[in-house]
């Protein structure tokens, strides 16, 4: 489904800040990246979708057909051909703050709809419908004419992830989904985001352990752009250590994983 | 309290820029020619010809109507004239969504066209169109111009720069970016300056008008140079309530646009 | 489940689409009309389009011998900021002192309050122009009539902003000077003018870069300076001459406008350091 291979960024100085990156992620599986701040994992992420050019290394994209896209060769028509099946639930203040909610969600068809019929005409009826569908999946059909920048952190969150299933990708990229958030409405994002990725397979940067033991299937951990760590979630004491470098770092774990919280 | 507190010392570091600055009003006011005698007798003279001005001739009233609808309707149609046009601009001339060398040259015109008083514009078309609204209405135009299209490229440089990645991560391409998210993230405060410009084209229209853009202002400069200095003073009036009735009507409106954010 | 899914029609996109077809028409045929009414003919502005490239012919290249040859020109330049500065400068202390009577906090009793407040009104309201018209009537033509009709239009635009802003000062630090026997008029000066200081620079910075422009363009009616220049060359037709005093006008702006952002910024930053 999505192959990383060999994927490398060098800063200007010289300095690797990701290195030599491998890695598949499977139809079904709900990976979560994981790394203290600055091990590159928002790096991976905006490399995948191609908002930074990477040293060397390919991104490739596998279709049910069978057809693949990269993004990392690409550019023009053909990036935005395999931008459009990735679904990126970026971080909720993401959205554009003074569009209502639906618009925000239809944004996400921008990558199939022509350029001209976006200036001369805009979205369709049957575009809208499958919008507020994807809004009704996430529990904000009745928030769809409310301007954006009014939603709490959760809300626009959840918007956010609407925009990402109305986009119809081949699998979702999620930038730190849950960061920022409280714990309940953590809770209730991981919710949205387990059965999702059972459609199609999740790969997602998180801060909080906790929460990545309990709903994703794997966990690929970076330190310092490279991969340290790739396996069961089930992560132990030292191995936490490991990723976080020092315990200073290391997100607070003690607080015992609350029950699930139902919305 | 004691003498020592008064010290040159203390003082040292404000008298000198104190006398620069003394120098510096003294030139100024030579080179503006004032003179008290000048003052007193304006004094004198314009009191006795308040006596010229007043009573107002309410009997030219009816024939102010027409001159102060065209001066409105001057400011109706320059305004969103500029305001479209500042789009282009105010697009070109944004380092987050322009090229350099585009944003150089829309930031060069904007800056040009900001230097130039609408008076001075003004002259120039009226040079090539002739007296008459239509120069009136494209100065106006260009002067708004400049003044939101600068506005529109600083609101739009200031754009969280992840919005446009994220509308750009899901395939859209620049000019869909520009459409989905950068327009409707400043056609608001867009709106709101307009309004604002429509207020300050109002009063700028009366000066224009009395070089001979039409509307209020050339009646007015006609009356007193008429000498019909009771007819002016209906002109003066008049164009004092549209000035005022314009911000009353611009405060209402950004008021509103700012309180509710829009839709659509 | 279908009824929750169904778009509001407020925001359905075929409606919108619509009112935006409408809404657009409307403007245009507004835009027609009102050209309609100004007997307008926005094809006579491609009609007459070879006007505009004969003046410009005549234009260039512009006369920049004029800023050597013609040293009344520098004198005009000078003019004209000294216009500005004095006005803005006279303007504000003016307005200074009406908003301390204006306010509700300083005014020393409501009719006085309510008389300055209504003045400020008026004068905000005028239009320059008027007030120009009547002082060349009364004062003479020249620099100076120009100089008061900016003083006069800065106590409008001050006085208002002034006064909201003395409203808005923390009444607690007078309260405490007074307390301790201080004489109202140093109530102001110790504990109201520290307060209000930045709100003033920066109105005061504002108010002159417009009054730069202003003070060009009374100057086209007879108030001196640059602006005079530039209409005597227009009225003469000498239109390479013209173009020399415009592109010195343009150049002025700007170069005033960094020159005030600078000491504005320099304020600021000391504001800043005090704090």
């Amino acid at each position: 489904m999505l192959q990383v291979n060999g994927l490398c960024k060098r800063l200007p100085d010289g300095r690797a800040i990701l290195s030599d990156l491998n890695f598949r992620v499977e139809k079904g599986e709900f990976v979560a990246l994981l790394g203290a701040s600055g091990a590159g994992k928002s790096m991976t992420m905006r490399a995948i979708v191609g908002l930074t050019s990477v040293g060397s290394g390919s991104v490739v994209f596998t279709g049910e057909t069978g057809k693949t896209y990269t993004t990392t060769t690409a550019s023009g028509k053909e990036l935005r051909r395999a931008r459009r099946n990735i679904g990126v639930i970026f971080q909720g203040c993401n959205l554009v703050r003074r569009l209502p909610v639906l618009d925000n969600v239809m944004i996400g068809r921008l990558g199939r709809i022509h350029p001209l019929r976006s200036w001369l005409y805009g979205f369709t009826d049957r575009e809208a419908t499958e919008a507020m569908e994807a809004l009704d999946r996430v529990g904000m059909a009745d928030f769809a004419s409310r301007v954006t920048g009014s939603l709490s952190g959760g809300e626009m969150q959840r918007v956010a992830i609407a925009r990402a299933i109305f986009q119809r990708p081949l699998c979702y990229l999620a930038d730190e989904p849950i960061a920022s958030l409280d714990p309940k409405n953590a809770e209730s994002i991981m919710q949205l985001l387990q059965p999702l990725a059972r459609e199609n397979p999740i790969l997602g940067a998180f801060h909080q352990p906790e929460m990545v033991m309990r709903y994703c299937t794997r966990v690929i951990a970076l330190r310092k752009g490279k991969i340290i760590y790739d396996g069961s979630p089930r992560l132990d004491a030292a191995e936490l250590a490991e990723i976080y470098g020092s315990e200073l770092n290391r997100p607070a774990l003690t607080m015992a994983a609350p029950a699930a919280v139902e919305r | 309290m004691n003498l020592g507190d008064f010290s040159l010392g203390r003082y040292r570091r404000r008298v000198i820029p104190a006398a620069v600055f003394v120098a510096i009003v003294i030139g100024a006011a030579l080179l503006c020619e004032v003179s008290f005698s000048d003052f007193v007798k304006g004094i004198v003279k314009g009191l006795s010809l308040l006596t010229f001005f007043f009573p107002p001739d309410w009997a030219a009233f009816p024939e102010m109507i027409r001159p102060a609808l065209v001066t409105i309707v001057i400011c109706l149609i320059a305004t969103p004239i500029g305001a479209a046009f500042s789009i282009v601009f105010g697009l070109a001339g944004a380092r987050n969504i322009a090229p350099d060398w585009l944003r150089l040259v829309s930031r060069s015109i904007i800056a040009a066209e900001r230097g130039l008083p609408e008076i001075v514009t003004l002259l120039v078309l009226v040079a090539a169109f002739g007296l008459g609204p239509l120069a009136g209405v494209m100065a106006l135009a260009i002067g708004s111009i400049g003044m939101l299209g600068k506005l529109l490229a600083d609101a739009i440089e200031e754009i969280d720069p992840r919005i446009l990645d994220a509308t750009a991560a899901v395939g859209a391409t620049h000019w869909q970016v520009i459409r989905h998210a950068v327009l409707p993230e400043v056609l608001p405060s867009l709106v709101a300056n307009s309004i604002f410009r429509f207020e300050v084209n109002i009063r700028a229209s009366v000066l224009l008008g009395a070089v001979g853009a039409g509307g209020i202002g050339y009646e007015l400069n006609a009356a007193i140079n008429q000498l019909e200095y009771s007819r002016a003073t209906v002109a003066a009036l008049l164009s004092l309530l549209l000035v005022f009735l314009s911000e009353r009507l611009s405060d209402r409106l950004r008021s509103r646009i700012i309180g509710a954010g829009r839709l659509g | 489940m279908a009824a929750a899914v169904a778009v509001p029609s407020s925001i359905l996109p075929s409606v919108r689409f619509r009112r935006r077809i409408l809404l657009l028409a409307a403007s245009l045929a507004a835009l027609g009309a009102g050209l309609l009414y100004l007997k307008i003919d926005p094809v006579a502005i491609f009609r007459d389009f070879h006007y505009v490239v004969g003046l410009l012919d005549e234009m260039f290249p512009p006369n920049l011998r004029l800023l050597w040859v013609k040293k009344g020109l520098w004198l005009s330049v000078l003019q004209t900021v000294a216009m500005a500065f004095l006005g803005t400068l006279v303007g504000a202390s003016i307005a200074i002192v009406l908003a301390f009577l204006a306010s509700v906090n300083t005014a020393p009793s409501r009719p006085v309050r309510l008389i300055v407040r209504t003045l400020l009104a008026t004068e905000r309201c005028t239009p320059n122009i008027v007030v120009l018209l009547v002082l060349l009537v009364a004062v003479g033509i020249g620099p100076f009539a120009a100089m008061i009709s900016l003083c006069i239009g800065s106590v409008g635009m001050f006085g208002k902003l002034f006064a909201d802003a003395i409203e808005q000062v923390d009444p607690l630090p007078g309260e405490a000077i007074a307390a301790a026997g201080a004489a109202p008029l140093q109530v102001i000066r110790y504990a109201i003018l520290p307060q209000i200081a930045p709100s003033i620079v920066a109105n005061v910075f504002y108010a002159f870069d417009v009054n730069l422009r202003l003070a060009v363009t009374l100057g086209v009616f007879g108030g001196g300076g640059l602006g005079f220049e530039l209409h005597v060359a227009r009225s003469v037709l000498r239109y390479k001459d013209m173009f020399a005093c415009l592109i010195l006008v343009m150049i002025l702006i700007n170069v005033m406008e960094r020159i005030a952002d600078f000491f504005r910024r320099r304020l600021f930053l000391r504001e800043v350091e005090l704090r």
